[in-house]
C-alpha cells in the first residue's frame, strides 16, 4: 500500500513537471470529453439514475460518464443540459437540483439546489447569470418561476414568477424567450423576460403546448407548438410561430396533427410529424408537404447540427435507447449510436 | 448457488431420521381449491398459526413462508407478485372464492391486505382459468374463513411494539355453538417507517403508513342440509410514498376496500351446492403532494353472483359446475364512467376409476359486454405410484381479461384489446412419509397477445396485445418433522428456479428472478419456540436489455415466542433482517435495516 502511495505521488510529480513544460503550448486537452457531443439520458423515471453518454470525434462512445468521474449517480429525470463557459450545467428533474461540471473532463463542482430548485427544466445563461426554468409542483398550475442563479455562487437569487409550464428557452440578446409548453397540462404562450431588470416584459400568445424555439440567421425566432392532443378534450392542431419584434405569425397544420422537436440547420427547419422528418426553409411562407424520405421514425429528440441530423429514440423506454447520424447532404444515415436510457436531447460541445 | 446447495444438504441430513408423526393435516376443502378436483395440481395450505402468531402483511407472508417473489417498492409499499414468471395481474387473489383482484389494474396489492384472521391460506401453483376464470395464469391464492360448528368462546389480543415507531393492535373473538358461528377481526398498523437507507446517509422520511381492517365472519345453520354464510371486511391504507435513492418524495395513496358476500350452502344425498352473492368495492386517491388536496382517483363496484353446483354420480365418478355472472363499473380522474357484465360458466369431470388413479377434465367459456372471452380447457391427473410415492400432471389452456385501465383508461386505453392466453404444462412428483415430504415440479407455460403499454406518441403510451412470453421452470419443497423427547424440530425448505423470456427479444423479464429460495427452521420446547427464516432472492434485471440489475441478497428472520399460563399468553421477540443486509427488491428502494418488534398475544 505505502508502495502504491509512492508511485502515485511520483506519478502526479511527473504529471505536474510535464504540465508546467508543456504550459506555453496552446494545444493542451483540456479533458476526456472536449471535442465530441454529449448525449443527455433520463433514465428510468422512478427508480434509477439519468447518466450522459459522450460521443467523441472517432465515433467512440462513453457511457454514464458523469458517474464514472465523480462515483455518485446525476440523479433522476436528467431533463437537459446546458453549456456555458467552462461549465455544463445539468438539469435533474426528479431530484430538484442542477449538477454544475467541468464542460471538459465533467468534474463536479457544485450543484444548485434547495427550496427555490423545484421540478427543474432547462437551463440558459447571459454572462455570469443562469436561468432554470422549474414546474414548482406539477400538479400547481400557479407556482411555476424562472430562477436567476448567480453563477459565481451557484444560488438562487430572484424567482420570476411565470404562467403553467415554462420549458425550453432561448437567449436573444438581453431577452430571454420562454416558451410556456404547460408542463402536465397545456399553456400557449411564450414570455419575454428582461434580463437587466430579471421580470416578464412581455407574454406572447402562440399555438397550443409550444414545445420547442429556435432563432435563424435572420433574427426571427420559431415556436413550434405541437396544439392540444386528442386527450386533453379539446384537440388543437399544431402551428409554427413565428415571432419578430415580438409580433407574431402562425402557420396552421390542419386538423389532429401535432408536431414536435423544431431544430434548425443552416436556413433549414426541421420537425417530426407522425414518425416522419419535414424541412422547410425560413423563407418559405406555407408548411411543407412531402416529408424528407430517408429519415422516418419514432424520435425522442431531434437536434441539426453542422449538416447533420441527430435523432434520438428511446425504444421501450426500459432499455437502452439509440441515436441516429443522418448526413443531411444527401439524408443517408452515417451513425447509429447505443445511449442510456430514455436519451432526452443531444449537446454539441 | 453454493448456498442454495446447502440448503438441500441441510434437508438431506434431517431427511435421515423419520417416525410417526402426520405432517400433512387432512384438511377437508369444499370449494375450488380442494385437492380432490386439483388432483395434478400443487395446493399448499398455511394454516392457521402460521398465519396468526404475529401481525404482517399478506404480502410479508406469502414472501416468508410460502418462496413467492414480490417486486417492493421500499417496506409497506406497493408490492405486486410474480409467480412463475409470469405478471403482476396473472396470479388470482381470491378471499372465500370470489376473485378480489382489482377491476382497474388487475393486480392486487399484498401490503395492502392483511394476513391476519384467516383461518387458512390456499396457494394453488399452475393454470386454474377453468376454476377460478380470468387472470389465474401462474397460479391462485384463496384466503379463506372457515367456518364450524362447535361450541367455542374464545377471545385473542395482540399488542406489538417495533422498530420506526411502529405499534399494531388485533382483536379478535370468535363465538359458535351448533347452530351459530360469529367472528369479529380488528386491527390496526400504524408506523413512521422512517429507516436509514443503509450505506447513505438518507433517511426513508417520506414512508410513514397507517392502516386498519375490520372483518366479521357469521355463520347459520338452518338445517343439515342447509347454511348460510355472511363474510364482510372493510380496510383502510394511508400510506406516504417512499424516497428513492435518487429522488425525494411527497406523495401519499390511499386505498379502500370493503367486501361483502352471502353464500347459501345446500347438501343434498349426491349433491353439494353454493349460491355465492357478493358486492366488492375498492378505490385509490392518489396525491402527487401530500399536503395539497388535489389528488387523482379511481374506484370501481363490482356485484358478482356465483353458483357453484357438485353432483356424485357414483363414489367414483362426480360433475362439478358453475356459473357467475360479474357486472361492475368503474370511474376515476382517467375513466369516465364505464361498466361491464361478463358472464362465464365452466364444468368439470372428476373421476377416480382405480383407488391409484384420479383425474378431472374441464371447461370453461365466458361472454361479455366488451370482448371476446375465449374457450378454454383442462385435464389434470394424480398416479399413485407406490406407496408414498406420487406423480401429477396437468395441462391447461388460460386467459386474462383486459382490465378497465387497459380498456378506458384516456390517455392511451384500447377498447379493441384481446384477451390474453396462454397454454400451460404441469409434471410433478411428490414423497410423502409420516414426517417427511417432497415435491418436484416442472412447468412450462407458454403467453400469447400479453397487453403491453408502449409508447405511442412521446406524450401518452398505450396497451396492445403483443408480447409473447415463455416461462418455465423447477420447483422444489422438502418439509421433515424431528422429536426427540420434547424438543421438536420442524424444517421446510423451498426453491424456485424460474425462466421467463420474451420470445422477440429472447431475454428474462425484468423483476423475475432466476433463483428464490426459503429455509424455515423451528425448534420447539414446551413452552418456548424459535423459528428461523432464511430467504434468497436471486438478481432480478431491471432493464428489457438485461443490462441492468438488482442484486441477490439473503435475508435472516428470527423469531423466539414463550408461551405462559397454559399457552394463554405468548410473548414473542422478533428480528428481521439479522445480519443488517442492506437490500433492494426494486432498484434505488432501499428495504429496512435490522430492526425489532416485540409483541404480546393473550387468548381468553
Amino acid at each position: 500500500m505505502k508502495q502504491f502511495k509512492l508511485l502515485t505521488v511520483l506519478f502526479l510529480v511527473a504529471v505536474l513537471t510535464y504540465s508546467c513544460a508543456e504550459d506555453d503550448s496552446p494545444q493542451l486537452p483540456k479533458g476526456d470529453y472536449e471535442k465530441g457531443y454529449f448525449i443527455t439520458n433520463e433514465g428510468p423515471f422512478q427508480n434509477g439514475s439519468g447518466t450522459i453518454s459522450f460521443v467523441d470525434e472517432t465515433g467512440n462512445v462513453a457511457q454514464s460518464i458523469f458517474k464514472s468521474v465523480n462515483h455518485k449517480d446525476l440523479g433522476s429525470v436528467v431533463q437537459s443540459m446546458a453549456l456555458h463557459d467552462d461549465f455544463a450545467y445539468i438539469v435533474v428533474n426528479n431530484s430538484h437540483k442542477v449538477e454544475v461540471a467541468n464542460r471538459y473532463t465533467m468534474k463536479s463542482i457544485a450543484t444548485i439546489e434547495g427550496d427555490d430548485i423545484k421540478n427543474p427544466r432547462h437551463f440558459v445563461a447571459i454572462g455570469n447569470t443562469g436561468y432554470i426554468s422549474n414546474w414548482g409542483d406539477a400538479g400547481d398550475a400557479t407556482d411555476d418561476y424562472i430562477a436567476v442563479v448567480d453563477l459565481a455562487t451557484n444560488t438562487v437569487t430572484k424567482k420570476i414568477p411565470v404562467g403553467e409550464g415554462p420549458e425550453d428557452m432561448l437567449v436573444d440578446g438581453n431577452k430571454i424567450y420562454v416558451n410556456l409548453q404547460g408542463g402536465w397540462s397545456q399553456n400557449n404562450k411564450v414570455v419575454v423576460i428582461d434580463t437587466s431588470s430579471n421580470t416578464v416584459a412581455s407574454t406572447l400568445e402562440v399555438g397550443d403546448v409550444p414545445n420547442s424555439i429556435i432563432k435563424d440567421a435572420s433574427g426571427t425566432i420559431w415556436v413550434l407548438c405541437g396544439g392540444k392532443p386528442s386527450f386533453s378534450g379539446t384537440e388543437t392542431n399544431g402551428k409554427l410561430a413565428q415571432i419578430e419584434n415580438e409580433t407574431v405569425t402562425m402557420l396552421d397544420f390542419g386538423t389532429a396533427k401535432h408536431p414536435n422537436h423544431l431544430t434548425l440547420d443552416g436556413s433549414n427547419l426541421y420537425y417530426d410529424l407522425n414518425g416522419k422528418v419535414f424541412a422547410m426553409s425560413t423563407t418559405a411562407t406555407e408548411l411543407p408537404t412531402a416529408e424528407v424520405s430517408g429519415l422516418d421514425g419514432s424520435y425522442y429528440s431531434l437536434k441539426a447540427n453542422d449538416g447533420k441530423l441527430y435523432a434520438t429514440n428511446a425504444g421501450d423506454f426500459q432499455s437502452e435507447g439509440s441515436l441516429k447520424v443522418y448526413d443531411l447532404s444527401d439524408n443517408s444515415l452515417k451513425e447509429t449510436v447505443v445511449t442510456g436510457l430514455i436519451p432526452g436531447s443531444v449537446v454539441f460541445q | 448457488m453454493k448456498y442454495i446447495i446447502g440448503f438441500f444438504f441441510i434437508g438431506a441430513i434431517t431427511f435421515a431420521q423419520t417416525d410417526t408423526i402426520h405432517l400433512l393435516d387432512e384438511v377437508k376443502l369444499y370449494g375450488n381449491f380442494s385437492p380432490q378436483i386439483n388432483s395434478g395440481y400443487q395446493v399448499q395450505i398455511l394454516s392457521d398459526s402460521i398465519i396468526n402468531n404475529h401481525q404482517q402483511s399478506l404480502g410479508n407472508l406469502l414472501q416468508n413462508q410460502a418462496n413467492l417473489y414480490f417486486k417492493q417498492n421500499g417496506n409497506r409499499m406497493v408490492s405486486s407478485i410474480s409467480l412463475r414468471g409470469s405478471g403482476a395481474s396473472h396470479t388470482g387473489v381470491y378471499w372465500n372464492g370470489i376473485a378480489i383482484n382489482s377491476s382497474l389494474d388487475g393486480q392486487t396489492d399484498f401490503n395492502t391486505f392483511s394476513a391476519n384472521g384467516y383461518n387458512q391460506i390456499e396457494i394453488r401453483k399452475g393454470g386454474g382459468g377453468i376454476l377460478f376464470g380470468s387472470g389465474a395464469v401462474g397460479g391462485a391464492i384463496n384466503l379463506r374463513d372457515k367456518i364450524i360448528f362447535k361450541d367455542k368462546f374464545q377471545t385473542q389480543i395482540n399488542l406489538g411494539l417495533a422498530s420506526y415507531d411502529t405499534q399494531k393492535g388485533l382483536v379478535r373473538s370468535q363465538y359458535s355453538n351448533q347452530k351459530i358461528y360469529a367472528k369479529i377481526v380488528v386491527e390496526g398498523n400504524k408506523s413512521a417507517n422512517d429507516y436509514p437507507y443503509l450505506g447513505t446517509d438518507i433517511v426513508n422520511e417520506n414512508g410513514a403508513f397507517k392502516n386498519y381492517h375490520i372483518k366479521s365472519v357469521l355463520g347459520y345453520k338452518i338445517n343439515q342440509n342447509n347454511q348460510l354464510q355472511f363474510f364482510a371486511t372493510l380496510s383502510d391504507n394511508d400510506r406516504n410514498l417512499s424516497r428513492t435513492l435518487t429522488s425525494p418524495s411527497n406523495s401519499k395513496l390511499t386505498n379502500w376496500q370493503n367486501r361483502v358476500l352471502l353464500n347459501w350452502k345446500n347438501f343434498g344425498q349426491a349433491y353439494n351446492s353454493s349460491l355465492k352473492v357478493a358486492y366488492l368495492d375498492e378505490e385509490y386517491n392518489y396525491y402527487s403532494n401530500k399536503e395539497s388536496s388535489d389528488y387523482t382517483f379511481g374506484k370501481s363496484k363490482n356485484i358478482i353472483l356465483k353458483y357453484d353446483f357438485k353432483y356424485f354420480i357414483s363414489s367414483h365418478i362426480s360433475l362439478h359446475s358453475g356459473i357467475e355472472n360479474k357486472y361492475s363499473t368503474a370511474n376515476g380522474s382517467s375513466l369516465l364512467d364505464k361498466y361491464r357484465n361478463d358472464f362465464e360458466a365452466y364444468a368439470l369431470l372428476h373421476q377416480n376409476p382405480i383407488e391409484k388413479l384420479q383425474y378431472n377434465i374441464s371447461v370453461r367459456k365466458g361472454f361479455s359486454s366488451v370482448y371476446k372471452i375465449p374457450l378454454i380447457y383442462a385435464a389434470d391427473l394424480k398416479y399413485q405410484l407406490s406407496s408414498g410415492l406420487n406423480i401429477k400432471a396437468n395441462f391447461s389452456t388460460n386467459y386474462r381479461l383486459p382490465t378497465y385501465n387497459d380498456l378506458f383508461w384516456n390517455p392511451g386505453g384500447n377498447p379493441d384489446l384481446l384477451a390474453e392466453n396462454s397454454k400451460s404444462g404441469e409434471l410433478g412428483l411428490g414423497y410423502y412419509q409420516n414426517k417427511l415430504s417432497i415435491n418436484l415440479t416442472s412447468y412450462i407455460t407458454k403467453s400469447k397477445n400479453l397487453i403491453q403499454w408502449r409508447p405511442e406518441t412521446p406524450t401518452y403510451w398505450k396497451p396492445i396485445n403483443i408480447q409473447d412470453v415463455m416461462s418455465y421452470g423447477l420447483e422444489f419443497e422438502f418439509k421433515t418433522q424431528q422429536n426427540f423427547g420434547k424438543h421438536m424440530l420442524e424444517l421446510q425448505s423451498q426453491y424456485a428456479y424460474t425462466v421467463s423470456k420474451d420470445n422477440v427479444l429472447d431475454k428474462q423479464l425484468i423483476y423475475v428472478p432466476y433463483h428464490k429460495a426459503t429455509a424455515s427452521l423451528n425448534y420447539t420446547y414446551k413452552d418456548f419456540t424459535v423459528n428461523f427464516n432464511e430467504q434468497y432472492n436471486g438478481k432480478v434485471f431491471t432493464t428489457t436489455s438485461n443490462t441492468q440489475t438488482v442484486n441477490a441478497y439473503w435475508l435472516t428472520n428470527l423469531e423466539i415466542y414463550k408461551s405462559f399460563l397454559k399457552q394463554q399468553l405468548t410473548v414473542g421477540v422478533l428480528v428481521n433482517n439479522l445480519f443488517n443486509t442492506a437490500y433492494q427488491s426494486v432498484s434505488y428502494r432501499p428495504m429496512p435495516n435490522r430492526n425489532f418488534e416485540f409483541n404480546i398475544n393473550y387468548k381468553f
